[in-house]
């Protein structure tokens, strides 16, 4: 049948009768008509093959045979029947007074071939009197000719109708069959291309993961144990021995034990922060998320850190948007954020600052002039959140690097804030995570704001958010 | 779009995108219900029985004899301009044919569902052609495309000072419609064919070889739609038009 591929299926393909039409069934069709008048039907291509032809022959054109002349004659008549390609119906007259019709076969505005039924005898034709019949005994041309099946011009236009509605309909089912097939054909080898590449890539991905795993729990593991017990030991004895458990301590001593706690602590979010890193890092840190709003993870930010707040006097503010806005987001991580934000926030104002913490919905996708605003706007919500303080700033020239692990800002006013400055490498790996964006920018007249945007469950960003990105110092 | 120059005749191919059960075949059937006789061929459905969409719809138009009315002998000169619309599967698993129905579109009309209910699967069916349009090589900036917004009917759905602030800061052209009634159908159609036609014509210089313009080709085609003028087609557009 049709060599036409699915990709020109789906265009507009020239589309042959012969593509679109079974032989024989187009044989049966032409009998069948025959049958009714007996007279010969023949149906031909755009090409001028012909495809399929019920046509006994007269016994009138074999007599006319016997004569070259004649013989010629005919032949010239049936060389223009083939050759014709009328846009309309026509008849196409034969110099022994019979005819043809020739119905053109019209498919999604392009001729596919005609329908040819003929030699027949029109009702009412006078005799015929070209002068090559005079070659011919005249009684056993009449003879001949009274045999040939009459019809008048209605029956043969309407005969010529009814083959060509149903021929149109024959075409359209081998059309819709034709490109069902063809379709089928292309989704199961696409499907099983996809399938195919599928198991490809989770193959990898599960040799990545089991490789992981081993990494996990050989590295973190180590380090988490080797290194936290004893420091959580160290941390607590120099607590006991603050706290006069083992009897009581001069002030130097008391002081000394001070210094072991504190540095033991220190230690301890180092380690902590080495072991988020490195979590982020190997791609073993999963985000458990789930359905959540911002408000609540705010609120318990909020009173984790005002003991501290009040303790350095500086003001803390919570201003949290009533608007609701889901998140399909990890809340422990997220907490993780915020806690980190707000506590350098604190770290870096001085007593009589101020940090404020403000949460808004955002209606409006960041970019005007995407494709498909008015289908994507709508799910484009994001929650976006400031934590504004009056501290001590940041120099414009730094705010791209705060971001790097290790990174701290150098000079000689900040010494002794102590830190490890892994805080911000991991809150905006986090951020990242989740889809979200985090920027920092100058609080008016002083001090430092920074802007964490998480986008809705909604968001195509959420959607398509991948693990975290791998760490690097860079 | 392919151009015979010999024949006077253009083929161009639309495909209706958009999530399962927004309306895609709908429309066809309301469009096939409008185009005058002469104009159409059989409008073909290929469907499962539970209304899905099996691979695409499929309706041919066949608009002969376009003549500018400033052409000499209208019979000599007319364009024939062929149509071809295809509508796409929305269900996920018929991703590859999605794919294949698109390659090789001059113009997209995406035909959104307007319950709020559906804003997502909108959504998510857009980034779908988005991301099947770039796997062909091709980026949806750079693509005729304009959103219908269907089932204007029901309960529930975005409000039309909604739809038309969207419209507004959108770029695409933005037509409301109930395809089930036929209202909207012949806007987003002409809309379509007036933005692709417009585009073919300025990158292969059609009205010069051609001898009609993008504008007289949207009134004689407009005609054979059920009458009203092109401009008035176009004029039921929300916003977008937007370079
Ligand atoms: N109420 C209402 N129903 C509609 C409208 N357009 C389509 N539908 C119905 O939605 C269902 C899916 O339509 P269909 O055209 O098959 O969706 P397709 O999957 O996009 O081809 C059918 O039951 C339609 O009758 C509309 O404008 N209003
Ligand atoms: N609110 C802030 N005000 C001023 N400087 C800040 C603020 N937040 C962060 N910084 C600067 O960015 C550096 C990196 O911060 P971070 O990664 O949290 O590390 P750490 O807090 O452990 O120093 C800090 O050392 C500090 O110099
Ligand atoms: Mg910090
Ligand atoms: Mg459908």
């Amino acid at each position: 049948m049709s060599t036409h591929t699915p990709e020109e299926l789906v265009h507009d393909a020239r589309l042959g009768l012969e593509d679109l039409l079974d032989r024989e069934s187009l044989v049966e069709l032409c009998e069948s008509a025959h049958a009714l008048f007996g007279i010969p039907v023949r149906v031909f291509a755009a090409n001028g093959a012909l495809l399929a032809a019920v046509a006994p022959v007269h016994e009138v054109c074999a007599y006319i045979d016997t004569v070259a002349a004649g013989q010629a004659a005919c032949g010239a008549v049936v060389d223009g029947v083939k050759t014709a390609q009328p846009a309309v119906d026509v008849v196409h007259p034969c110099f022994t007074g019979q005819a043809y019709r020739i119905t053109p076969l019209v498919y999604e505005g392009r001729s596919i071939g005609k329908i040819v039924v003929g030699p027949y005898l029109p009702l009412g034709a006078g005799r015929a009197s070209a002068p090559i019949l005079q070659q011919y005994e005249e009684p056993r041309l009449v003879e001949a000719l009274a045999r040939v099946p009459r019809a008048s011009d209605a029956t043969i236009r309407n005969l010529g109708k009814h083959l060509t509605t149903t021929l149109g309909l024959i075409v359209f089912s081998g059309h819709k069959a034709l490109l069902t097939s063809s379709m089928h054909l292309a989704t199961v080898t696409a499907g099983y291309k996809e399938l195919e590449e599928k198991n490809r890539q989770i193959e990898g991905a599960f040799n990545r993961l089991k490789e992981l795993d081993r990494l996990k729990s050989n590295f973190l593991a180590t380090v988490s144990h080797e290194l936290k017990t004893p420091l959580t030991s160290i941390i607590g004895y120099s607590e006991m021995l603050m706290e006069g458990l083992a009897g009581p301590l001069t002030s130097e001593q008391l002081d000394f034990s001070a210094t072991i706690h504190d540095k033991g602590m220190q230690l301890l979010d180092l380690i902590t922060g080495l072991l988020d890193m490195s979590k982020l890092e190997s791609g073993t840190m999963t985000l458990r998320r789930r359905m959540m709003e911002i408000q609540p993870i705010l609120h318990d930010v909020y009173t984790t850190v005002l003991p501290q707040a009040k303790k350095k006097g500086v003001e803390l503010v919570l201003d949290a948007t009533r608007e609701s806005c889901e998140l399909n987001a990890d809340p422990e991580r997220l907490r993780q954020v915020f806690i980190n934000l707000v506590d350098n926030a604190l770290k870096f104002t001085p007593t009589g600052g101020t940090v404020t913490i403000e949460s808004r919905v955002m209606e409006d996708p960041a970019d005007d002039d995407q494709a498909g605003l008015a289908l994507l706007a709508p799910t484009e919500s994001q929650v976006r959140v400031w934590i504004r303080d009056t501290g001590i700033g940041i120099p414009r020239y730094e705010h791209a690097k705060i971001f790097d692990a290790f990174y701290q800002v150098d000079s000689s006013t900040r010494r002794g804030y102590g830190g490890t400055g892994l805080g911000l490498s991991i809150v905006r790996r986090l951020v990242l995570a989740h889809g979200g964006t985090i920027t920092v920018d100058k609080n008016e007249p002083e001090g430092t704001v920074f802007v964490v945007t998480v986008p809705s469950a909604s968001h195509p960003m959420t959607q398509t958010s991948l693990p975290p990105p791998p760490v690097g110092t860079g | 779009m392919q151009l015979n120059f010999a024949a006077r005749e253009v083929a161009i191919k639309l495909v209706y995108y958009g999530p399962g059960l927004s309306g895609k075949t709908t429309n066809l059937r309301a469009l096939h219900q409008l185009v005058t006789e002469d104009c159409k061929g059989r409008l073909m459905t290929l469907e499962t029985k539970d209304d899905r969409t099996l691979f695409f719809d499929m309706l041919p138009l066949v608009f002969h004899g376009l003549a500018s009315a400033t052409a000499e002998d209208a019979r000599s000169t007319g364009l024939s301009l062929r149509v071809k619309v295809f509508t796409v599967p929305g269900q996920v698993i018929h991703a590859s044919t999605r794919k294949l129905v698109l390659q090789g579109a001059d113009g997209v009309a995406f035909i959104a569902d307007s319950r709020r209910s559906e804003t997502q699967s909108n959504a998510a069916s857009f980034l779908d052609l988005k991301a099947n349009l770039e796997d062909l090589g091709r980026a949806i900036g750079d693509m005729p495309v304009v959103i219908q917004f269907n089932k204007r009917d029901l309960p529930d759905v975005r409000p039309e000072a909604e739809v038309l602030a969207l419209a507004q800061r959108g770029k695409e052209p933005v037509y409301q419609a109930v395809a089930t009634s036929g209202a909207g159908v012949a806007e987003t159609f002409v809309g379509l064919l007036h933005l692709t036609y417009s585009r073919l014509d300025r990158e292969h210089q059609l009205s010069g070889k051609l001898a009609i313009t993008p504008p007289e080709l949207l009134e004689l085609v407009s005609q054979r739609l059920g009458g009203a003028s092109g401009q008035t087609l176009l004029g039921a557009c929300l916003g977008g038009f937007r370079a």
